[in-house]
């Protein structure tokens, strides 16, 4: 076979741009550190990075979103600590200003007594987080009891609560209903109720001492549900945030295997073609030089 | 029985023909380099004796030919098309995968950004900043459509400059082997060689521009054509193509003799540049718009249906700036609606008009994950993916096909440089044998004369 002069040069040029373009993706991925930098280079692995890239976005929406509940539910919790400790102190001062034995002044120290508590009770559903209500459902900008004229007025909160996201399957109650916990099914509210359970004191009427005691004993039980209710909202954000710290551990793992090279592959990739790329520049230049004419006189 | 002087005319004609073979190794040597030129080979004859018992009269230059292999010139003529085509869809997907933006920085991570900042809305839904947060977000999103749908408007404008630059330089070449034709069809083969090395580089230039069928004509013209037979050259005549631009775009339509051939041309350099044009960039163009447009659409259907910060039913979100006609265009107009971005008390987070909801601002945040697009069968997300996906996978045939393509166009390159190209060890070798052979002709001279002087010395 006839060999020219070109194609010779033709093919040394193109094994050694072939060498050379081989070299400079394997130096590309040492380097990056990525075995996928444009779409090209894996164009499946791109697109699912894409929706692994979506999914650790979402995730870390959702677990600042939990930091943020749980900040505000661990605020709900002491809040109604605080209010169940005050119904429990103005059971027993209710109780300890029952019965004929008591004296007038008993009795007027204890009424007095339950007032500071109707007052720390309104303060107390009045509480706030970050400046807005949270027992005022979604009138969060709405001071749910208002006191005028010695009278707490109706709930001016709302009923519809507020629920925030904390992973795509779940959603916690942040804003509650303050009426479902003072009123309930009740005709009466707990403002209203110390209300009565004051003049019941001060009267020695002991039957209206005992109707109010109920009336702060459903109080009570609603205001243990409501704290069940951030127990168990607090729980699942503990869970789901170990759930999504898992998917976000995974997320990283398979984005990871999608994008990133394989650096003990990547280098042996490089070393090797490193020594292809020297050796078609070493055939081209060793080959090149002789010729006939070197060999004539 | 022939007479020295003769043999002398003889020695002569030999000592030019040998000469001839020196220069033609020379010749050749001279054009190891030049495109296109096919090796020139003479062919000797023995002279005849101008009697019947004679000895001959030596040698004599037959023809002077270029070593050419039709069938190869052919093949190469047919496959230069196609690697021009794949080479210019390759480098041209190159752009356009850039103009996605890095992997974690483009479209889909301004989408995450913006449906994030809703569901940090939705965290604290009477905040003024995280509704201010929620319009960047908005506005940041949109701007990414914009800058795509520009870039990807960027390359088909790109590809139409080509188209018309390329146009420019067919015709030239079609004028130009128009004019060989004339000048070989005036010339006798064997002194139009130069004219004929010319043509085939022309022609082959040619092929890389433009897909062509080339027929020979027994004068040694061409006569070229394109697309479904339209003419480009015939004899002496080029016909070029002719370029008016088209409402809307402005692109250019082409035209050879009064036909439209746009949709005809799609090998070749020109072929690669109208296909990027007018099928590649204008289906990523549709899936942007769609998802730009569902984004307008799904986004808006909930913030309308939701109350601002005041309590007041709430506008649109997201506008455009120019209304796209179906989905085509929406990307490119996308903003964040005027009254909403003036005023970002305006951005609904609840659903009932009570300040703390949070509802709509949920809703909108959750459209992040929900199939709600393609027949309720991907997210934006999805959808983004499939874009990336799709420029990816034809970036990388392109790639493919291009080192394919240029691998087969060697290969014909080197079966046709063994038969046409020069070898420099075999120029040596003639230049060698002739040199040889134009010595011991001129011994033969030197030989005659001696006998020549010997017999008028006789004569004295």
């Amino acid at each position: 076979m006839r060999v020219a002069f070109n194609s010779q040069f033709r093919d040394a040029l193109s094994g050694i741009a072939e060498a050379a373009k081989r070299l400079v993706e394997a130096q590309r991925q040492v380097s990056s550190g990525r075995r996928v930098t444009k779409p090209s280079d894996d164009p499946s692995a791109a697109a699912g990075a894409v929706a692994e890239r979506a999914q650790l976005a979402a995730t870390e929406q959702y677990e600042r979103a939990a930091n943020s509940t749980a900040a505000r539910l661990n605020v709900t919790d002491s809040v109604l600590d605080n209010i169940l400790a005050t119904l429990t102190a103005a059971q027993s001062t209710a109780l300890s200003g029952q019965g004929s034995t008591k004296s007038a002044t008993e009795r007027e120290a204890a009424a007095q007594y339950v007032e500071g508590l109707r007052t720390a009770l309104l303060s107390d559903f009045n509480a706030t987080f970050h400046g807005t209500y949270v027992f005022a459902g979604v009138k969060t900008t709405t001071k749910p009891y208002v006191e005028s004229g010695g009278v707490v007025g109706a709930y001016a909160g709302s009923t519809t609560e507020v629920g925030i996201d904390i992973s795509d399957a779940r959603s916690v109650t942040v804003g509650f209903n303050g009426e479902a916990i003072t009123k309930g099914s009740d005709a009466k509210d707990v403002f209203a109720v110390f209300d009565d359970l004051i003049v019941a004191l001060r009267a020695g009427d002991d039957a209206g001492i005992t109707t109010a005691l109920a009336g702060v004993a459903r109080a009570f039980d609603r205001a243990t549900t409501a704290q069940t209710r951030v127990g168990v909202a607090l729980k699942a954000i503990e869970t789901e945030g170990q759930r999504l710290r898992d998917v976000k551990l995974a997320v990283g793992a398979r984005l990871s295997r999608l994008e990133d090279a394989d650096m003990a592959q990547a280098i042996t990739e490089m070393t090797r073609a490193e020594a292809a790329y020297q050796a078609a520049l070493g055939a081209t230049a060793k080959s090149a030089r002789a010729s006939l004419f070197d060999y004539l006189g | 029985m022939s007479d020295l002087f003769t043999s002398l005319t003889t020695a002569s004609r030999a000592l030019a023909t040998h000469r001839m073979g020196i220069d033609i190794a020379g010749h050749n040597i001279a054009n190891v380099n030049t495109p296109g030129y096919a090796r020139r080979v003479v062919d000797l004859a023995a002279r005849g004796p101008g009697t019947p018992a004679g000895a001959g009269s030596g040698v004599d230059v037959m023809t002077i030919r270029a070593l050419r292999d039709r069938l190869l010139e052919e093949r190469l003529n047919r496959e230069a098309p196609l690697e021009g085509r794949e080479a210019v869809v390759a480098s041209a997907l190159q752009v356009v995968e850039t103009a996605l933006g890095r992997p974690g920085e483009s479209i889909d991570a301004r989408l995450a950004a913006f449906f994030n900042s809703f569901a940090g809305l939705a965290d604290d839904p009477t905040s003024r900043n995280l509704r201010h947060e929620v319009v960047l977000q908005g506005e940041a999103v949109a701007a990414a459509f914009r800058d795509m749908a520009g870039r990807l408007d960027r390359s088909r404008q790109d590809a139409d400059r080509e188209v018309r630059g390329l146009v420019d330089d067919i015709n030239n070449l079609t004028t130009r082997i128009a004019s060989l034709n004339q000048a070989i069809a005036r010339t006798s083969a064997e002194a139009s060689l130069h004219l004929r090395d010319e043509q085939g580089a022309l022609v082959r230039r040619l092929a890389e521009l433009v897909e062509i069928s080339v027929v020979t004509r027994s004068d040694g013209g061409v006569d070229i054509s394109a697309g479904q037979g339209r003419p480009l050259v015939v004899t002496a005549n080029a016909y070029a193509i002719g370029v008016t631009s088209t409402a809307p775009s402005g692109f250019a339509a082409l035209s050879i003799n009064g036909a439209t051939v746009t949709s005809e041309l799609t090998g070749g350099r020109l072929g690669g540049h109208l296909y990027v044009r007018d099928t590649t960039i204008p289906a990523y163009q549709a899936r942007l718009d769609e998802i730009a447009y569902e984004l307008h659409q799904r986004v808006n259907a909930l913030h309308t249906a939701g109350y601002d910060q005041s309590g007041v039913d709430a506008g649109d979100f997201f506008a455009f700036s120019t209304p796209p006609s179906g989905m085509s265009g929406a990307a490119a107009a996308l903003i964040v609606h005027s009254t909403v971005a003036a005023d970002p008390t305006k951005v609904a987070a609840a659903s009932i008009a009570q300040p703390g909801d949070n509802q709509t601002a949920r809703a909108i945040a959750s459209l992040r994950d929900d199939r709600v697009l393609s027949g309720n069968t991907a997210t934006f997300s999805d959808l983004w993916g499939q874009l990336v996906y799709r420029v990816g996978r034809d970036a990388r045939s392109a790639a493919d096909a291009r080192d394919s393509r240029a691998e087969i166009v060697r290969q014909v390159e080197s079966l046709r440089d063994n038969v046409s190209g020069v070898s420099l060890d075999e120029e040596a070798m003639n230049l060698l044998k002739f040199q040889r052979a134009y010595e011991a002709n001129a011994k033969f001279f030197t030989i005659i004369d001696e006998t020549l002087e010997m017999l008028l010395s006789l004569v004295r």
